[in-house]
């Protein structure tokens, strides 16, 4: 049977990509900003998949709020962390919308990792943002099969073995952020300076440099 | 038609408001309408209510062999009225008394039943009126003259020609459904299966009358005339029979069925206008295959394992001070329209709480920071942005505990890291003020 050489080679590829292990269900994407969207390797940040944020604590909460305040369509998102550190009237900046947004505290940690959970699973959650105790690869693994069924994403902040991509946010003079990429499954990891206006992010100085694969800590 | 009341005396009731709240409580299997008679005794309304037992006779016996079987001792009367219930209780022999008979069943009882209070009694017993029917010759101006107005609203109120009202320990349902089982049943399974089919009824009924469930209590009746109760709230109106079984089933472990249920009794107490939906057609509806309620489940589960108050919704309140300009509402309560924020008014994502004390050093006093202390760690400040000054907003009522003006600054210290900090101002201008760190910006 002949098969014209465009179809062949997009059926080459395809098969490349399933043994790379690109995540080929993870079609949906959210932009992060076009420099980044460059190295991930669905054009974009996955959505209905778990990410790992590390580093400062408000300049983490902050990138996964704008993020989360940009995955189309009107689902919940949910905050949840085991005592109130966080204060919503500084997301306003990044483009939050207040309404959607519902706020649990879980003093346990084993209510906490329950809830992680019991959210993820919901079709009507956009994002998921938590401060989680670590968790193991068995449970993080579950959480990712949850973030897959429902469509929902994790920001997850802690360590979390089986994430799909693993951010370190750390704040730079300037009002800007030094964003690394220390882990992407199927990308390569890169390391950028950004700042934040009106909700999207401009590299900062054009000082991108680019980890090899060697630096990168997969885990 | 007047009110049918069953009064029950207690002869020597351990004096416990433990043991006479339980008591209370399994009497609602009788009566929605139950509550304390104010002399020690219980009061149920049982207006309609009888048929279900079989006749008012029915009612009292099977009332009394019960709790004589949970060892009290008790006398019960029904009368048209709560003081003639609770004098033939107490007094005579002749327990159900219907409207015509009662002058005859109430004369020739003494004036203690009258339930006055005892010089009252004394001091009649001393003129010779020791019969309620002696008593009631006697001409009513005269009564008012003689003892007080008091002493003859209760002989109204024995015959019934002044209506009491009985103060029910708890609100009626609205709704409810019962199951009176003709085995005790134990089993977690079949306690489930009898909640299915008391709901089933409920949904029906709300349905039917467009109202949905807020608040819901099972309270099972177990053999040796305890109660164990079961309780679920709700975010929204619900009358899905899945959805509330769900709910429920998280508490069902906590019921302990003793030596077996019963009765089981199914109220809504809290009730909410849910107007039925337009279903959407399949084919148009996009996301067909989700369920449109799956968020409002998720969120009553959570608030069930949690408390709603820590399951809550982010309202922008009209004030600067930033105690004041969120509150973490319960999702429970209704969605209010946010205010809107002054974007130029930065705040921080990381909140410190309460604010921890640093050390801040100034280039002179009343200045702008340039560095400070964090623990160990000595941090140069940058920039700064400030002051932005809060003063607490007197026509609060409740107002924080500190009563200061607080000056603000947004400071970025040399590794870039932003923080909020601020100094208090003092009533009076000391040399020394005191910093404090509120929080982190992004």
């Amino acid at each position: 049977m002949l098969i014209a050489p465009n179809a062949a080679v997009a059926q080459l590829r395809e098969n490349i990509s399933d043994l790379e292990g690109a995540p080929r269900r993870f079609a949906r994407t959210v932009s992060v900003c076009n420099f980044v969207d460059d190295v991930l390797p669905c054009g974009g940040l996955p959505l209905g998949c778990i990410h790992e944020l590390r580093g400062n604590p408000a300049s983490v909460t902050a990138f996964a709020g704008l993020l989360s305040a940009r995955i189309p369509g009107q689902g919940a998102i949910f905050y949840i962390e085991p005592s109130r550190t966080f204060y919503p009237l500084g997301l306003l900046p990044f483009g939050v919308d207040l309404q959607r947004w519902i706020h649990i505290r879980a003093r346990r940690p084993k209510d906490l990792l329950w809830i992680v959970l019991e959210v993820l699973r919901c079709p009507q959650v956009n994002a998921v943002l938590a401060a989680l105790p670590s968790a193991d690869l068995t449970f993080s693994r579950r959480l990712q099969l949850a973030a897959e069924s429902s469509g929902a994403t994790g920001f997850l902040f802690g360590n979390l073995a089986s994430a799909i991509t693993r951010w370190q946010i750390s704040p730079i003079r300037n009002f800007g952020w030094s964003l690394e990429l220390l882990y992407c499954r199927g990308g390569r990891p890169g390391a950028w300076n950004v700042a934040g206006h009106n909700g999207q992010l401009e590299l900062a100085r054009p000082t991108q440099r680019e980890l090899t694969g060697a630096l990168s800590k997969t885990a | 038609m007047s009110r049918r009341l069953l009064c029950l005396y207690f002869p020597d009731l351990p004096d416990s408001a433990q043991i006479k709240q339980r008591l209370i409580h399994w009497c609602n299997r009788y009566s929605p309408l139950v509550g304390d008679d104010g002399f020690g005794g219980i009061v149920l309304d049982i207006t309609g209510c009888s048929h279900l037992f079989g006749g008012e006779e029915a009612l009292l016996n099977d009332l009394q062999t019960r709790i004589r079987r949970a060892g009290h001792r008790v006398r019960g009367a029904i009368a048209d009225g709560l003081g003639a219930a609770w004098a033939l209780a107490h007094y005579s022999k002749q327990v159900i008394v219907t409207g015509s008979e009662l002058p005859q069943a109430l004369n020739p009882l003494p004036v203690e039943a009258l339930r006055l209070p005892e010089e009252v009694t004394r001091a009649l017993r001393r003129v010779g009126l020791s019969t309620i029917g002696a008593f009631q010759k006697v001409s009513r101006q005269a009564i008012v003259t003689r003892f007080s107005a008091a002493t003859l609203l209760r002989l109204d109120q024995a015959f019934g020609q002044v209506e009491e009202t009985i103060t029910p320990y708890r609100q009626p349902a609205p709704y409810s459904a019962r199951q009176s089982l003709p085995e005790p049943i134990a089993t977690a399974d079949a306690v489930e299966y009898v909640l299915r089919e008391l709901l089933k009824d409920l949904c029906v009924r709300l349905e039917k009358e467009h109202m949905g469930a807020r608040h819901l209590i099972l309270d099972c009746y177990r053999v040796d005339g305890t109660v164990a109760a079961c309780e679920i709230g709700t975010s929204k109106p619900v009358r899905s029979v899945k959805r509330l079984m769900r709910l429920f089933s998280e508490r069902l472990d906590s019921i302990d069925a003793g030596f077996g249920i019963e009765t089981l009794i199914l109220s809504v107490f809290n009730l909410e206008r849910f107007d039925p939906a337009q279903f959407m057609l399949p084919e148009l509806d996009p996301n067909s295959k989700q369920n449109p309620e799956a968020l409002d489940e998720l969120v009553d589960r959570l608030g069930m394992r949690l408390g709603f108050q820590h399951v809550t919704r982010i309202q922008i309140c009209e004030s600067f001070l930033p105690e004041h300009a969120v509150a973490f509402q319960p999702v429970t309560t209704p969605q209010i329209q946010s205010a809107t924020w002054p974007e130029y008014r930065l705040r921080p994502v990381h909140w410190i709480d309460p604010p921890t004390r640093i050390e801040v050093s100034t280039i002179h006093p009343g200045g702008a920071p340039v560095r400070f202390r964090l623990g160990q760690r000595l941090h140069r400040i940058v920039k700064s942005e400030g002051p932005e000054r809060l003063a607490p907003e007197w026509w609060r009522a409740q107002q924080p505990l500190h009563w200061k003006a607080r000056d603000y600054y947004r400071i970025e210290d040399e590794s870039g890291c932003r923080f909020w900090i601020f100094k208090e101002l003092q009533i009076i201008e000391s040399s020394v003020s005191r910093w404090y760190l509120r929080g982190q910006l992004a």
